[in-house]
């Protein structure tokens, strides 16, 4: 089963596709409330509604492209490497996914923030834009920027997504057969048009925040597995080297696995030969051989993503990370790490407000423009 | 007058000596040494030599003579004993040599005597009998001449040929790697070549027209051989010891410790060399390097300006070969099928591994595990207790036999490799073996599943069977057989491959211990060497000389692997699923608070805007509000 699905890559699929659904939102309430109120010019508004549209579908498309081409490539090239060395690779995949998959899985939980977080990044980039613009002189590319700023804005932004899907998904999934891509690719797609659609047109809070958590708990539980999984093919990677070639004449007996290093071993169940315990183990790493290693980096993983959990709410409730303040202020004094720190020192919600306030005026504005060229198109 | 008597005192005597009473006592003096030796041309390595020289000595003595061998153990690093394989033994258990079993290992400096009667006629060979011993060299060919052989005016001369595998590297450099964590599946080391009378490219003269008598031994630790002769056929005359009717045959499986002499009648011409063939059997190995030379070429040379020719191998691999069934043979003394056993013993191949991952080979549920005593010292030592068999440790796998018992064994492969089985002090009769050595040898591997003996259902047994003392068990299959229990001793009974034994596959006969009390005294050097080694030699198998019945401390085999889950597993999910329940329980507690973000800020005092973001609400500070 798992040879078709592969889990994790639905879920890095919907993610990213939730994502772009939220920009893709935000851009086009944005321009409703600029220039889409009754009463306003109706064909700028459903012209530059169109330019986004435009830019999120090429971004897709070109992001698609790209996407299928890595991957092919790398399918097609480098397969062989790993079939030698098969648990090493294994091992060292399932420890980049694990990586990967926590790193993004808590973000899944703040789409409400995410919201806020594109609001404040769109609202840079406009506002750089603008500036740029009244500072330099008019030419041609920026006047083309200007009036495409709604194309460009989705393009870049969801091409810059979907990349990151791609090589996400490429590293999550190193260690599985083609096969298993084009099932969870578009289930997540579809998945993450759904949830995205409703969050837009902002339907039921309360069943998409379940379905968020218990999509998030579901990652999470593969992502343990798999951190579990790393350990144990490295681990096995080790024995494997040193029985030689006899070890796969074990099965599931002993001699199979290392006895020295075992917490349990159960001779049936074994995922790799046993049907439906292969689904078990996509799911929650299950080996029918624990190890020391295994178990415990099970174990240790819960505890780090409770405690990062930990820490993300402390933040929140007190608007820092323990000791943030402390490291942003001492680095402020180092000449080197000055610029990073000033970067981290973002903007405030009052001033999100304000430079939103701007760009809506700027825009009107900019909307004579479009008024003008639209006239003399006419 | 007194003239007359010493004339005729002497007259008689030598009547006497002539008539067959040339009982003469024939002694070798062994200074046990390392020597080096390169036999196979490739590699250069310790052997273990006898006065000096490689191979060793071969010992040859008469039937009826007494032989006295005085080994003295110079090899300075390693324990020692000799067995001489096959030798009865009868009286003389304390003789027979292997170590714990009949006598303590031989330390570095002590000397010991093997003095005993060898009443009995063939060919045997004698080893060394301690762990990881006689694979380095410490083996070579005993010859028992028989004047009244029933084939002894039929040959011209005869030829000894040996036949081996050979290791590069010293036993006990190999054996860690043997019984190891990353050995699971107990896979043999594999021999680094063959040799044949401890060389190669051995010619043997021979005249046309002529019968020879060749004796065979395999001499090897692990490997079987193939063996024929191209272009000529040969008679089988006599087996471990046992003269049989001659039988004509073409080839023959020598499994290690075997024995067979053969009539070869040479051909009418002399212008041909003709190959002797030895093939090892390569079912054996687990894998064969590319390097490894499995057929060996030796010659009848019937001239010596005829060329040397190369075996022409006409098989693709060695269980092509045909080789003679050895338990159809009749032996010529025509000793009848011993009747109904009064003890039988049924026991199993099995090769498993054990709690510290090294795989052990086992009858039934036993691995012998050597004891601290030797166990013909428990019997002289425990009196009245020497036929309860609980005194002898339970992981010598034990079994008292009571005197002139007839013995059956029924012995069952769980395996799926060849076993040659070898009993001391005896030779036994071979009833039944299945399948039967030919074509069809391997093809209970065919079907995955070994196939026990059933009494109820099987081949009837020869009226006058095949006796040897090493007989090869088939993979999957079974073999039986049967002896008198007639010789008072502790007798082995093992597989002859020298790694199963190391590995266990053995098990120990105490035959009519009360006899043995009563008919053995040990010779005072047997016990010095015990002083020596540090060994106890009185007491049970735990070296207890109190209480004979408690067993405490007695060396026992690993622990058995748990076939399920145990405690620590036990604990280790329910932890792993604690775990997991809390973190799922933190994400969803850190999802729900997003809520708080949404309903703060879309509410109808939201800021002008159809959808509103959210922000921190507690303590709005400057510094942070994004994700």
């Amino acid at each position: 089963m798992a040879n078709v699905f592969g889990v994790q890559i639905f879920f890095i699929v919907f993610r990213e596709c939730l994502e772009a659904v939220i920009v893709v939102s935000v851009l086009l309430s944005f321009l409703k409330q600029t220039l889409g109120q009754p009463g306003q010019d109706q064909k700028i508004y459903k012209r530059l509604e169109r330019q986004v549209w435009v830019g999120a579908a090429s971004g897709v498309l070109l992001c698609l492209v790209i996407g299928g081409a890595f991957i092919g490539v790398f399918y097609g090239l480098g397969k062989d490497i790993w079939s030698e060395s098969e648990d090493l690779w294994e091992g060292i995949f399932y420890l980049i996914a694990t990586i990967i998959i926590t790193i993004m899985g808590l973000a899944l939980l703040r789409i409400n923030k995410t919201k806020e977080k594109w609001r404040g990044k769109i609202a840079k980039a406009l506002a750089e834009r603008n500036k740029k613009q009244q500072t330099s002189t008019s030419s041609r590319i920026g006047d083309w920027s200007r009036r495409y700023v709604m194309f460009i804005l989705p393009f870049i932004t969801l091409l810059r997504e979907g990349v990151e899907a791609v090589v996400f998904v490429g590293g999550v999934s190193l260690g599985l057969p083609a096969t298993a891509f084009p099932l969870p690719v578009v289930c997540g797609i579809i998945a993450g048009l759904t949830v995205g659609y409703a969050i837009y047109r902002g339907g039921n809070v309360m069943s998409i925040q379940i379905f968020l958590i218990v999509s998030t708990c579901i990652l999470y539980l593969i992502a343990a597995g798999m951190f579990s999984k790393a350990v144990w093919s490295l681990q096995y990677h080790v024995f494997a080297v040193k029985v030689g070639s006899d070890v796969a004449e074990e099965g599931n007996g002993p001699g199979s696995y290392d006895i020295r290093e075992t917490v349990y071993h159960v001779n049936c169940c074994n995922p790799e030969t046993d049907d439906g315990w292969d689904v078990f183990n996509a799911i929650l790493g299950w080996q029918n051989t624990g190890t020391y290693g295994s178990v415990i980096a099970y174990n240790m993983y819960w505890i780090g993503i409770l405690a990062t959990i930990g820490c993300m709410l402390y933040r929140e409730r007190t608007g820092a990370l323990p000791l943030r303040q402390r490291a942003l202020a001492f680095m402020l004094k180092v000449p080197v790490l000055r610029n990073y720190a000033k970067r981290k020192q973002e903007m405030s919600r009052e001033e999100v407000d304000e430079v939103m306030r701007q760009i809506q005026d700027d825009t009107r504005n900019d909307a004579g423009l479009f008024k003008t060229e639209v006239s003399s198109e006419n | 007058m007194a003239l007359l008597a010493r004339v005729t005192c002497l007259v008689l005597t030598t009547l006497l000596a002539i008539a067959g009473c040339q009982a003469k006592t024939v002694t070798y003096d062994f200074n046990v040494t390392w020597v080096a030796a390169n036999p196979d041309g490739l590699y250069e390595r310790k052997v273990v030599g006898i006065n000096g020289q490689w191979p060793l000595p071969v010992i040859e003595v008469d039937k009826g003579d007494q032989l006295v061998v005085n080994m003295y153990n110079g090899l300075g690093d390693k324990t020692s004993s000799i067995h001489f394989h096959g030798m009865f033994q009868n009286g003389t258990n304390d003789m027979d040599g292997p170590s714990m079993v009949t006598q303590c290992p031989i330390p570095p400096g002590s000397s010991f005597t093997y003095n005993f009667t060898v009443n009995q006629n063939g060919t045997y060979w004698y080893h060394c009998h301690t762990e990881n011993c006689y694979p380095d060299g410490y083996r070579q060919a005993l010859i028992v001449h028989d004047k009244d052989a029933p084939f002894a005016n039929d040959y011209e001369e005869e030829f000894t040929v040996t036949m081996s595998d050979w290791y590069h590297t010293l036993t006990e450099d190999i054996a860690p790697s043997y019984m190891s964590l990353y050995n699971p599946t107990g896979a043999e080391p594999i021999p680094n070549s063959f040799l044949f009378n401890d060389t190669l490219n051995v010619s043997i003269p021979v005249k046309p027209n002529t019968t020879y008598l060749l004796r065979l031994i395999n001499i090897a630790a692990f490997v079987s051989q193939y063996f024929y002769i191209e272009d000529h056929t040969f008679k089988i005359v006599e087996i471990d010891g046992v003269y049989t009717e001659p039988t004509e045959a073409d080839t023959l499986y020598i499994a290690v410790a075997q024995r067979y002499s053969i009539l070869v009648t040479t051909k009418n011409t002399t212008d041909q060399n003709f190959p002797i063939v030895t093939v090892a059997d390569t079912v054996l190995l687990d894998t064969i390097p590319s390097d490894l030379k499995l057929n060996n070429t030796n010659w009848l040379e019937y001239s010596k300006s005829a060329p040397y020719p190369q075996a022409d191998i006409q098989v693709a691999q060695a269980q092509d070969l045909v080789p003679f069934d050895d338990i159809t043979l009749v032996p010529s003394d025509g000793m009848p099928l011993l009747p109904e056993p009064d003890i039988q013993i049924n026991v199993t191949v099995i090769m498993q591994n054990l709690m510290n991952g090294y795989n052990y080979a086992f009858l039934n549920n036993i691995t012998y595990t050597a004891p601290k005593v030797p166990t013909l010292y428990t019997v002289l030592s425990s009196g009245n207790l020497a036929t309860n068999s609980e005194i002898y440790g339970e992981f010598t796998h034990p079994v008292v036999l009571n005197h002139n018992d007839v013995v059956e064994i029924i012995l069952n492969n769980n395996d799926t490799g060849t076993h040659p089985f070898h009993l001391h002090g005896h030779n036994f009769q071979v009833l039944d073996r299945q399948p039967p050595v030919g074509p069809n040898f391997y093809s209970n591997l065919n079907g995955g599943n070994p196939v026990n003996y059933d009494s109820s259902n099987h081949t009837t047994f020869p009226s006058v069977p095949a006796r040897r003392d090493t007989f090869v068990l088939p993979p999957y299959g079974y073999f039986v057989i049967r002896f008198v229990a007639d010789n008072p001793g502790v007798w082995f009974f093992h597989c002859h491959i020298d790694w199963h034994l190391a590995a266990g596959l053995g098990m120990l006969f105490i035959e009519a211990p009360t006899q043995l009390q009563e008919r053995l005294s040990i010779p005072e050097d047997h016990y010095q060497a015990c002083r020596a080694a540090g060994v106890p030699y009185e007491g049970n198998a735990a070296a207890n000389a109190q209480d004979f019945l408690d067993l405490a401390g007695e060396n026992t085999q690993q622990a058995f692997i748990p076939a399920g889950f145990t405690a620590r597993g036990i604990v280790a999910l329910v932890f792993s699923c604690i775990s997991a329940v809390l973190g799922m329980a933190g994400i969803s507690v850190y999802g729900l608070t997003d809520l708080n973000f949404h309903t703060m800020y879309t509410g109808p005092d939201a800021p002008n805007t159809t959808e509103s973001v959210a922000m921190d609400n507690v303590q709005p500070k400057t510094e942070e509000n994004t994700g």
